[in-house]
């Protein structure tokens, strides 16, 4: 049941939809989606590249891009967990920075700039993390609390006690090691380190929700928790799991943070957990719970990023970004609405309780 | 015929993005080529601290029209919040576009030190407007305020308004800063060494007006005798001004802004703000294009320029004061 269960053959899938023929109706269509948002990056990048073909496809660039969006891509896997599970997470900016911060006093008084003290670092924001996300998890699960409000106090609470902690100074002690190796390191040739290593959080999320009872248990609680409960899923103990994991992950997203710019940017994620959110939400991933993947995730969050970078180089005046990205959002979902809506009215009649759930 | 629907509208979405981009081209920016003197035509980026404030829309002025005066052209750049994470990608994204040189106020001293040092390693020549970095000397230049005197300025203002002395508050933006900590370290410095007023410290607004009339208003509650506030930038002097309305205080309590904005002048009218340090934002911007192309022709640069300040209050607002204040467009 934890992250450690041995991985599952692929039959896992076609043995849900056997279960619960609508949601894996609406698993096909959610498949379809991310297939079609990778469509529409290709177009978006493909557009970019003719109009500025001396400077959007270049290998710098493109670097960039993936390094923009590799913070926000670990967050992203612990946002669509939570999504699926029909909640949702605000507190992911706030919990960053004071994993950062944490992991920060303690690189400072562990001392040194090498890998072991970047090490201790990485761990102590991963367990800051958790410690937040169990918190929210057990709010959420035991204490009924609704998740908008449990992760708006956590996200209020872990960014004063930031600021508690460091009297409103951004710390800056990320060992060099940690920021010229991951921050602003390449693994082979021009792949970034930093990108690497979101690479591996987000393949990890994809084995996790697509091949393991994990995965399984958590679109069975986002779908219906009453028949999970019913099937013998330990609902509440399974959303305080999935609440950790996206604590842990955004904790993680602390440390990586702290080594692309050096220092504890307190003030700096305010708006980070709507873009997480809108780039679940790009991606095909339901707010109503129950469908979703980490792969669409990934594109619905590259998507305002290769946006914002094609405009800038378009030289688009900066306040229409917003607006762009903003439509973009709208339509992209709206879309996806559509869809799901047409294939739920072609289910079976006995699916009525499902499609008013969702309309 | 969902599938159709939804690619339709994808592309629609699509087509206005760029429809965006291409209507924006003619009429938002700045670019202005004249130059017709033969010599080649540099292409610079100016990226803004934030998008939308007065100061930094009257440093790009200053900067198209020396830009247009040498022959050059300018694109502009700015992030929605004065924010290291949300500059670092605007500034990649502008390092893409292979200019001569950038313009750029960071957002902060550590955190863009490395995607600048980028930009130096493409081959850019970097200039820092306003605001500067640890290590500066990835710069071909850097020109801000000297805003130590600036803030040692404000200071003076209060104690010219306030002969008698009294407990004086500051409302900063949030540190790491270096214009808005220097401005704060000269305003306490000042303060301190003056023995008939008391310091209280310093608050930080994190550039939220909201939160900045949350402060002023519960320091006032705390200390109803603060005689003086020094806001040492334009959205905390803006809520600063809105706290002490609140409090039902606007007599008693002099409020010393930073800036001239559109918004600043009008308080300053309405006889909310008492008095403002204006900075030169014009200035930095000609400097920082004259210092970019002296370094692209290979000429010897100026390390470090500091430029001045004017202290607007209302008796010069119509004569001396009116040509400091800021623009709201070009």
């Amino acid at each position: 049941m934890s992250e450690a269960q041995a991985v599952r053959p692929a039959e896992v899938a076609p043995e849900a939809a056997e279960e619960d023929p609508p949601a894996g109706r609406l698993q096909r269509i959610a498949r379809l989606q991310a297939l079609q948002i990778l469509l529409l990056l290709a177009v978006t990048v493909g557009i970019f590249s003719v109009l500025k073909p001396d400077t959007f496809p270049t290998v710098f660039n493109l670097r960039g891009i993936v390094q923009n969006t590799a913070i926000l891509a670990v967050l992203g896997v612990g946002m669509t967990f939570v999504i699926i599970t029909g909640g949702i997470d605000l507190s992911v900016g706030s919990v960053l920075v004071f994993s950062a911060v944490v992991a920060d006093k303690t690189m400072a008084a562990y001392g040194g700039t090498g890998w072991g003290t970047a090490l201790v670092g990485a761990v102590v924001a991963c367990l800051a993390g958790l410690g937040w996300g169990l918190l929210n998890g057990v709010l959420v699960a035991k204490a009924k609390v609704p998740p908008l409000v449990v992760t708006l106090g956590s996200l209020s609470a872990a960014l004063g006690f930031s600021q508690i902690i460091t009297k409103g100074l951004d710390l800056r002690d990320a060992p060099r090691t940690l920021v010229d190796k991951i921050g602003f390191g390449n693994v082979v040739g021009q792949v970034p380190a930093l990108a690497v290593v979101a690479g591996v959080v987000v393949v990890g999320g994809i084995v996790l929700l697509h091949r393991t009872r994990f995965g399984l248990y958590t679109y069975a609680v986002g779908s219906n928790a009453e028949a999970g409960r019913r099937a013998g899923v330990l609902v509440d103990r399974h959303l305080i799991k999935v609440y950790a994991l996206a604590g842990t992950l955004a904790g993680f997203a602390g440390i990586l943070n702290l080594a692309f710019f050096q220092s504890t940017t307190i003030g700096g994620h305010s708006n980070t957990p709507l873009n997480v959110i809108a780039g679940v939400a790009i991606g095909g991933t339901s707010l109503f719970g129950g469908v979703g993947s980490v792969f669409g995730t990934v594109i619905g969050l590259f998507i305002p990023i290769v946006l914002q970078n094609g405009f800038i180089q378009t030289n688009v005046q900066p306040f229409w970004q917003q607006v762009v990205v903003g439509a973009v959002l709208v339509t992209v979902v709206y879309i996806d609405q559509v869809r799901r809506a047409a294939a739920l009215r072609g289910a079976r009649p006995g699916l009525a309780a499902l499609f008013r759930r969702r309309s | 015929m969902n599938r159709r629907t939804a690619v339709g509208a994808g592309l629609a979405a699509l087509a206005l993005a760029v429809t965006a981009a291409c209507g924006s081209d003619d009429n938002s920016s700045s670019s202005s080529s004249g130059g017709t003197s033969g010599s080649k035509s540099y292409k610079l980026a100016f990226i803004q601290g934030v998008a939308g404030d007065a100061f930094y829309i009257t440093m790009q002025c200053g900067i198209e029209a020396e830009a247009k005066t040498q022959g050059a052209t300018v694109t502009t750049q700015g992030a929605q919040k004065f924010d290291p994470t949300l500059q670092t990608p605007i500034l990649q994204s502008v390092i893409a576009t292979k200019p001569d040189a950038i313009l750029i106020a960071p957002t902060d001293v550590s955190a863009m030190q490395q995607p600048i040092a980028q930009a130096k390693a493409q081959g850019i020549k970097i200039v820092l407007v306003d605001t500067t970095l640890n290590d500066p000397s990835v710069a071909v230049s850097a020109i801000s305020s000297d805003n130590a005197a600036g803030g040692k300025a404000a200071f003076d203002a209060i104690k010219q308004l306030v002969p008698g002395g009294g407990k004086v508050l500051g409302v900063g933006v949030q540190p790491g800063i270096s214009t808005t900590d220097a401005r704060d370290k000269g305003f306490a410095d000042a303060a301190k060494a003056d023995s008939s007023f008391t310091y209280l410290g310093v608050q930080y607004s994190q550039n939220d007006p909201a939160k900045a009339a949350s402060i002023v208003s519960a320091a006032l509650q705390k200390d109803p005798d603060i005689v003086g506030v020094f806001a040492s930038n334009l959205f905390s002097a803006e809520g600063a001004a809105t706290g002490i309305r609140q409090a039902g205080k606007q007599d008693k309590v002099k409020v010393i802004g930073f800036d001239a904005g559109p918004d600043q002048i009008k308080a300053l009218e309405d006889g909310t703000v008492q008095a403002l340090i204006a900075q030169q934002p014009g200035t930095i911007g000609i400097d920082g294009v004259q210092q970019a192309i002296k370094a692209l022709k290979g000429e010897a640069t100026t390390t470090n320029i500091q430029t001045g300040f004017t202290i607007i209050t209302k008796d010069n607002l119509d004569s001396t004061g009116k040509d400091a204040t800021y623009k709201a467009s070009c």
